[in-house]
């Protein structure tokens, strides 16, 4: 229980650092109102009303009737109280559960959130999903003979699947499975469950391939120095299989780097497959976030914002959860 | 066991090589060793660290992993070499005919692995007992080895358990097949002193209560006295002297032996007396030297012992062989240091010094 409450603070104290940044960032290096009402937002209303700015109403310039626009939009979005102020009455709002409603068309944020974050974690999900499948098993079979010449060319073949960057393998599935031979949709196709993840099958290789590189790499030399522990040798004493002391043995004790990096990246996908999300048409979470921050969005990016970190709290959570699994010494007395 | 091999030597290795192949060149760890262990028949191996007596054990044991090492010469287990079993011949051997103690029980043991399976699960491939009959299985052998409240200690991981359990879960692991050899490779060394002789005592009781043949490999000649049949000191990988324990300890003829043995401290020694310590280190083992490969620290050295290697031969009681020129106690050695006293050579000036000894007369008090 102890150990709840105390992950409760950390996850309150990351998304109000991370949204008080995002907040002063957002508001300090655009104005929002630009999407709300159009250019006018950005003529001095004051010089208009005192007689500085010469009035052009009726030749679509700016007139005083904009200006009252400009001053009941900002009101309505408060955005002539201090940041502070306005920081504050967001954090109230979010604590009722109310994110806000974005700039571009009025919708409520959490309708925003609640259509682009299952298709974000889905991607996700089928992405590590594809990256474990692969490179679990790829590393028993390296570590098992390293050195020889299957593990040698393992470790050439990942090494190219981390170079090339996440745009490219992207484009080149696109190109041979959806634009060749037409086996996958060229966008994502949302009719039922089936269809969502056949038009997710690309886009999650896309991230899940470099991935399962990285914890191949991991696993494969965690696994190496685990099969020279003193315990390795008295399993093989004892008359056990190698299939059993690989498995039975050898796995557990070398998935701590892989768990490790495996919670950094599942945290970082939430809203960080922009690019393969871009080029496959997903609506997810990290082309929201993009869109928004182009716009000034504020209210979705902050939405996304709040998505992310405590995404980011609550799988590093689950990750010192899966070490206590894995490791009796780390398990507290509960 | 089948009972028509029974007069046939358990256990029978002939010229046993093992060389470890690094960058800087051939590590020759064991040089041609042989000796014989009958069923049920207990022998130590002593030696210093590097001595290559742990390799030796692993060799037959054929546990040195790695790609690295080459084990020639034979090493007949009941009749048939092991060094030539495929992995899964050697598999069935593993664990039901032969088994082994480590000597760190701290990680010799899986810390991720409750006790229970770390005794059972070989017990099922080898024994085909389903999980229950396992499980009771190790709830006896926990008992037999003398661990309190085993259903407990079953569900506990290694890290909640003492050095000395650990190493009690080890000695229950190797003996659950009812192997007719165990090799401890040092089971104690690891352990607290007060444990140690707990350990030992475990060990010489299940020997003897399962009529197991057992090689003890440790670098205290202490642990081996009264403990074994046989006594083997090992030096750079070769055999130094070799001999029924009893009339090793009556008459240690290596010098080797005699250095081990002087540097055991005793209670009897007044206070502050100087330990003799064997002055310089093992020799290298890619380039060995020619000659006794003791010769660079032995107080009796004399030129033929520097270019030629003495044999392994049989001395005035044909059980005792020693491998040397100029054996403790014999004439030659006397002469050969007092020129070396008188020469200056730091290992007979050691020797000299130390007042628990003479060179005559062994171990004082």
């Amino acid at each position: 229980m102890i150990v709840l409450a105390r992950r409760l603070v950390q996850l309150v104290a990351v998304v109000l650092a991370a949204t008080f940044l995002t907040f002063t960032a957002m508001n300090t290096l655009g104005d929002p109102l630009f999407n709300v009402v159009g250019f006018v937002a950005a003529v001095d209303c004051d010089a208009v009303e005192a007689g500085e700015i010469e009035d052009i109403s009726g030749q679509g310039g700016t007139s005083l009737g904009d200006c009252a626009v400009v001053a009941e939009a900002r009101e309505e979005f408060h955005l002539n109280e201090p940041l502070p102020i306005r920081y504050g009455r967001w954090v109230g709002d979010l604590i009722r559960g109310d994110f806000g409603t974005s700039f571009k068309n009025r919708m409520p944020v959490s309708t925003v959130l609640a259509d682009r974050l299952p298709k974000s974690l889905l991607l996700m999900g089928m992405a590590e999903v594809f990256a474990v499948a692969l490179s679990v098993p790829w590393a028993l079979a390296a570590a098992y003979r390293a050195n020889r010449a299957m593990d040698r060319a393992s470790t050439i073949g990942a090494f190219g699947m981390l170079a090339l960057p996440n745009f490219a393998l992207g484009v080149i599935l696109f190109y041979f499975f959806v634009v060749k031979w037409q086996i996958f949709p060229s966008r994502f196709e949302d009719d039922n469950l089936a269809v969502r993840l056949k038009s997710l099958v690309l886009p999650a290789l896309t991230l899940g391939m470099p991935l399962a590189a990285t914890y191949f790499r991991l696993l494969r030399t965690d696994l190496i120095t685990t099969l020279q522990e003193d315990f390795v040798v008295m399993a093989k004493a004892k008359g056990l299989s190698n299939r059993w002391i690989m498995f039975r043995h050898a796995l557990r004790p070398s998935m701590f780097s892989l768990v490790t990096v495996f919670g950094l990246n599942t945290a970082a996908l939430i809203g960080g497959a922009l690019i393969v999300e871009q080029i496959f048409s997903i609506p997810g979470l990290g082309r929201a976030l993009v869109e928004a921050s182009i716009r000034d969005d504020y209210p979705v990016v902050l939405g996304a914002t709040v998505v992310i970190a405590t995404g980011f709290v609550a799988i590093n959570f689950a990750v010192d959860l899966v070490y206590s699994y894995l490791d009796p010494r780390v398990r507290r007395e509960s | 066991m089948p009972d028509n091999v029974a007069n046939s030597p358990l256990l029978e290795v002939d010229d046993l090589r093992t060389t470890f192949t690094i960058p800087t060149g051939d590590v020759k760890a064991v040089r041609g060793v042989s000796f014989t262990l009958d069923r049920g028949r207990t022998l130590g191996i002593v030696g210093e660290s590097g001595s290559g007596k742990t390799v030796l054990a692993r060799s037959i044991m054929r546990l040195n992993l790695g790609t690295n090492v080459t084990t020639t010469g034979t090493a007949a287990f009941d009749g048939n070499d092991v060094l030539t079993r495929s992995p899964s011949e050697m598999r069935q051997l593993w664990g039901s005919e032969m088994a082994m103690v480590f000597q760190d029980p701290m990680t010799s043991l899986n810390p991720l692995v409750r006790v229970q399976r770390q005794v059972t699960e070989h017990l099922c491939r080898h024994l085909n007992l389903n999980r229950s009959e396992a499980r009771q299985a190790a709830v006896d052998l926990l008992r037999e080895v003398r661990i309190p409240d085993p259903d407990t200690r079953l569900r506990s991981f290694p890290h909640e358990l003492s050095g000395g359990m650990r190493q009690r879960v080890c000695i229950a692991v190797a003996l659950a097949c009812e192997p007719s050899l165990l090799f401890a490779d040092e089971p104690t060394t690891a352990l607290d002193v007060t444990v140690q002789h707990q350990i030992l005592n475990l060990l010489s009781r299940e020997q003897a209560d399962r009529e197991m043949a057992m090689v003890l490999v440790t670098h205290d000649l202490g642990v081996v006295a009264g403990r074994t049949d046989d006594t083997m000191v090992m030096y750079a990988g070769t055999v130094a002297e070799y001999a029924p324990t009893v009339s090793l300890f009556a008459d240690m003829r290596h010098p080797y032996s005699e250095a081990l043995m002087r540097s055991i401290p005793l209670t009897s020694f007044p206070s502050h007396t100087r330990l003799a310590a064997i002055t310089g280190r093992p020799p290298d083992l890619i380039d060995p030297p020619t000659g006794c490969a003791f010769s660079p620290r032995c107080p009796y050295v004399q030129d033929h012992c520097v270019n030629e290697a003495p044999p392994l031969v049989e001395i005035d009681d044909p059980a005792h062989r020693l491998a040397c020129w100029t054996p403790v106690g014999s004439p030659e050695a006397l002469t050969a240091f007092e020129k070396n006293l008188a020469a200056g050579l730091p290992q007979a000036v050691a020797v000299d010094v130390s007042t628990t000894w003479s060179p005559t007369g062994g171990v004082d008090g």
